[in-house]
This record gives C-alpha cells, sequence and structure tokens, in this order.
C-alpha cells in the first residue's frame, strides 16, 4: 500500500512540479493575492483612521488562510483531472491500486502543493508588511489542518461529479468555492451580513472558523467548544465526501463510463 | 492453473440495453485469443469487464481459477491492457510513466526490466522524452512497454496496431507472438484487422450481438462453417 501511495505522490508531483511554468503557476497566485491585499490595505490606513496593525493582521490571515482551502481544494482536483486530461483512467484502474490509495495520494498531494503555493505568499507578506503569520501560534496549524480538510471534502466532491458526469463539471473546481466565500465571513464579520443570511452562513464550518480566527487576533480568545464543534463537523464533511467519490467509483464502473473516457 | 479466463453466464446491460447476453467461454491458460465481431457486438465491453473496469450485471468471472470479484486485486497483479486509445500522461517522460506503473505492479528489479524491454520495443532513446510529443507509433511502442511491465500471465489488447504503418504494425505482432510463447502467456486481442487475427492467432472467439457466436482454432471454424476465409465467418448467411 505505501509503495503504491508513494508512486502516486511521485507521479503527481512529476506532473504539478515536472516544468518551470507549472511550478510558478502553484505560487504565483497566493502571492499575487497577499501582495494585492496588503498594498490595499496599506492604502486604507493612509486615508482612514483604524488600527493598521490588527486590521492588516486580520485581512492577511484571512488571505493566506483561505488560500489554503482554496489551493487544498485546486490541488486535489487539478490532480485528479490530470488523469482525465491524460485519457489514462483506464489504465489506473486496471492496476492492483486500490480505490481508498488514490484517495489519500490525492490528499497527499494536494497538501503538498498547498505548503509549496504558501510558502512564497507567507515569505512576501512578511518582508513588505512585517506581517508574521506564526503569530496566531498552535492555533494556525487547527486553522490550516481544518480549512485543508474542507478543501479535500469539496475536492473529492468536484472530483466525483466530473467522473461520473464528465469534463462539463470542471468550471465547478474554480467556481464553487467562489460560491461559498461570500458565505464564509473571510475578509468581513458574520455580524455584518443581513441578519437573513446570518443563519445560513453560521451553518459553514468556513464562517466558524474565520469568526474564531478575528476573534484571537483582536480579543486574544477563542471559543475552544466551537473548535471541537469546527474539526467534528469537518471530519464528517471528509469522510461524506470520500464516501461519494467511492460510490461514483462505482456508478461509474456499473455504467462502463470509464472505458469510454479514454475515446 | 486449468484455464485462463472462464466465463459462466455473464451479462452486462446499460440503461436497460442489453451489451453482452449470456456469455459462456473457457480459454485455455496459454494461447493467443482473437476476439473478432462488428462493432457494437460487445468486444471491449466484455475486455473491460475482464479488467473489472465494467461491473458485470450478471454471471461470474474467473481468471486463472479465481473468481475476478473477490480476488480483484490479486488478479489485477498478474494482467495488464494496452489500447491505442488510452494513452499515459503527456506532461511526464517515458521514463516517469513506466517507473510510475512499474513500481504500481511491484515490479521487482524495475529499473533494469524498464531498460530490457525499452531495448527490445527499440524505445530506449525516447525514455527521456515527454510522452506527449511521440508519434502514434512511438507510444503504443511505450504503451506495450507499460503493458508488459509486469509480464501479465494474461494481456488483454484492444486494437493493438490500429493506425499504425505497415512495419510497426508488423514489428508489434512479430514481438507479441514472441512474448507469449517466451513467457507462455494467454494474450486476448480484439482487432479488425483480418490479417493480424490470422498471423497472430491460436483460437478465435466470434462474438455477435453480444453473444459469442463460436469458439474454437481458425482452422476449425473455418472447417465447420465450410468457408475458406477468416472474413466470411463474420458475414451472415
Amino acid at each position: 500500500m505505501i509503495n503504491r501511495i508513494i508512486a502516486l505522490l511521485i507521479r503527481y508531483q512529476n506532473i504539478a512540479l515536472g516544468s518551470i511554468p507549472r511550478l510558478t503557476s502553484i505560487f504565483y497566485w497566493p502571492t499575487v493575492q497577499i501582495l494585492f491585499w496588503g498594498f490595499f490595505t496599506n492604502y486604507f490606513y493612509q486615508i482612514n483612521e483604524f488600527n493598521i496593525w490588527s486590521s492588516l493582521n486580520v485581512i492577511l490571515s484571512a488571505v493566506v488562510l483561505w488560500d489554503v482551502l482554496f489551493r487544498s481544494q485546486l490541488g486535489l482536483s487539478m490532480s485528479f483531472f490530470e488523469e482525465l486530461w491524460s485519457r489514462n483512467l483506464p489504465n489506473l484502474f486496471i492496476t492492483p491500486i486500490k480505490d481508498y490509495e488514490i484517495i489519500i495520494g490525492l490528499l497527499m498531494i494536494s497538501l503538498l502543493r498547498t505548503i509549496l503555493g504558501l510558502t512564497p505568499a507567507i515569505f512576501f507578506a512578511n518582508y513588505f508588511f512585517n506581517f508574521h503569520l506564526f503569530e496566531l501560534g498552535l492555533y494556525l496549524i487547527f486553522f490550516f489542518f481544518n480549512l485543508t480538510l474542507i478543501g479535500w471534502s469539496i475536492g473529492l466532491f468536484v472530483s466525483a461529479l466530473v467522473l461520473r458526469y464528465g469534463q462539463s463539471f470542471e468550471e465547478l473546481a474554480w467556481a464553487i468555492i467562489f460560491i461559498v466565500l461570500p458565505f464564509s465571513c473571510v475578509y468581513y464579520p458574520l455580524s455584518s451580513l443581513p441578519e437573513v443570511m446570518q443563519t445560513f452562513s453560521s451553518i459553514f464550518p468556513t464562517t466558524m472558523i474565520f469568526e474564531e480566527m478575528r476573534s484571537l487576533i483582536f480579543n486574544s480568545h477563542m471559543n475552544h467548544i466551537n473548535l471541537i464543534k469546527i474539526f467534528f463537523i469537518n471530519i464528517f464533511l471528509l469522510l461524506m465526501s470520500s464516501l461519494f467519490f467511492l460510490y461514483m467509483l462505482r456508478v461509474v464502473r456499473n455504467k462502463g463510463i470509464m472505458i469510454n473516457q479514454g475515446e | 492453473m486449468k484455464t485462463s479466463i472462464k466465463i459462466e453466464n455473464l451479462s452486462k446491460s446499460f440503461n436497460g440495453k442489453k451489451i453482452l447476453k449470456e456469455i459462456n467461454l473457457e480459454l485455455p491458460k496459454y494461447g493467443i485469443f482473437g476476439i473478432l465481431g462488428k462493432n457494437g457486438a460487445g468486444k471491449t465491453t466484455l475486455l473491460a469487464t475482464l479488467m473489472g473496469l465494467i461491473t458485470p450485471t450478471s454471471g461470474e468471472i474467473k481468471i486463472f481459477d479465481k473468481s475476478l470479484k473477490k480476488n480483484k486485486f490479486e488478479i489485477l497483479n498478474q494482467i495488464n491492457f494496452q489500447s491505442p486509445y488510452i494513452e499515459l500522461p503527456k506532461k511526464m517522460s517515458v521514463y516517469q510513466n513506466l517507473i510510475f506503473y512499474a513500481r504500481l505492479y511491484n515490479v521487482k528489479d524495475r529499473e533494469e526490466v524498464i531498460k530490457d524491454l525499452c531495448s527490445e520495443l527499440l524505445v530506449s532513446d525516447l525514455l527521456n522524452l515527454n510522452y506527449g510529443k511521440l508519434s502514434s507509433g512511438q507510444k503504443t511502442r511505450v504503451n506495450l512497454c507499460k503493458a508488459l511491465l509486469n509480464r501479465p500471465k494474461l494481456l488483454l489488447l484492444d486494437e493493438p496496431t490500429a493506425s499504425l504503418d505497415i512495419q510497426t504494425s508488423d514489428f508489434i505482432r512479430k514481438y507479441l507472438v514472441k512474448f507469449q510463447k517466451n513467457y507462455k502467456s494467454a494474450i486476448l486481442i480484439t482487432s479488425h484487422n483480418l490479417e493480424e487475427i490470422k498471423y497472430m492467432c491460436d483460437y478465435l472467439i466470434i462474438l455477435e450481438d453480444g453473444k459469442v457466436k463460436d469458439f474454437d482454432t481458425i482452422t476449425n471454424l473455418l472447417k465447420k462453417g465450410k468457408k475458406s476465409k477468416i472474413e466470411e465467418l463474420l458475414l451472415n448467411d
């Protein structure tokens, strides 16, 4: 099992990092995002009067953490789509690799791509804006891990749909995260939403995470009951999306879709 | 091991339409078996079902006397497949692709096996090229390398020489015949090229409308049907 997962990791790493343009595309967007929001917040400070450091920290932390979710989702989906684009799926599924090993391989490569993609962004944020993400302390690991779980869940869900319904669903890989974004209260507090939307948004685990992040930066306090809730919701989401992916593989085998993807 | 493949009452339906109908078949342990049939006869569906890519609606498949359903991963380790319609990742080099599959099949001395196979199939000079940059003839030979990495006891080939030039096709046919003799394997091949079938195959399976119309050696089939050419076996009386 370990050998096959390592083989998958080496292969996805070869595909993702095999050339300079592909490697650049992994860290290009997070870096651009951090620079854009950093300069924008600086400008906002010049024309307004508010606590620059707290605001900058909140916005840049939100940018980086949101990107954790986005990169982990995209890293997983794109790695899986590579199999479809290269018309290679049947070759993969006639090897002794097990379905769950493919899922583990996809999760691992997504994690690797997320870390690689965000490292330069964090470096630039530190250099230009004196922003220290690691000031979030151990909670940073909690935020990172939980947002990665959500990203994986969405990535598996989208990949399963593309596997079953074809490449017309690929757009969803880019779009789905932006459907979730307004309700996740990434850059603004839940209280700033209209009351009707507040109830709806509060069920999103992303909203809970970003609310706790703001509470930590502004008040140096977090609700530990909420953290436990967030963790179990996310584990549940990942479990459900993994089962959905496995179920779609069964459907695809029943409908004979896999062999036709090569044609 | 008595048989390479044993199929009992195999049926497969898609959206209520039966593609494979109560197929019963028993193939000897070794040999090259050709599957002939018109378009839509169920050839590719049968191959895909034998590899576990399609789940049968009913019936049982045994490969090397073991149930495919119950021993899928053990069996998949001993079989392989090649088709010109299924490719390898284009962004990876030939070597990266081959070493990946060698790892998945847990091939011992994989570097050595790849080196030998590439040399035999004349692709050694392509190892560092990206798969996407190869011609169709080169891709077919590389795909064949992939299909032989685990020295399969059962090799499934879907139109292995489709759209290839005469020289490459001839080279591949000769290579496969030699491989089957050397490794005493079973090769199941679908092809529309009757010359290819005639040259390579010991046995023929005639599929018609999802059913096995006949299965025997080419000589016996011709004798039974009082035909002089293989193509006549496919034509309706």
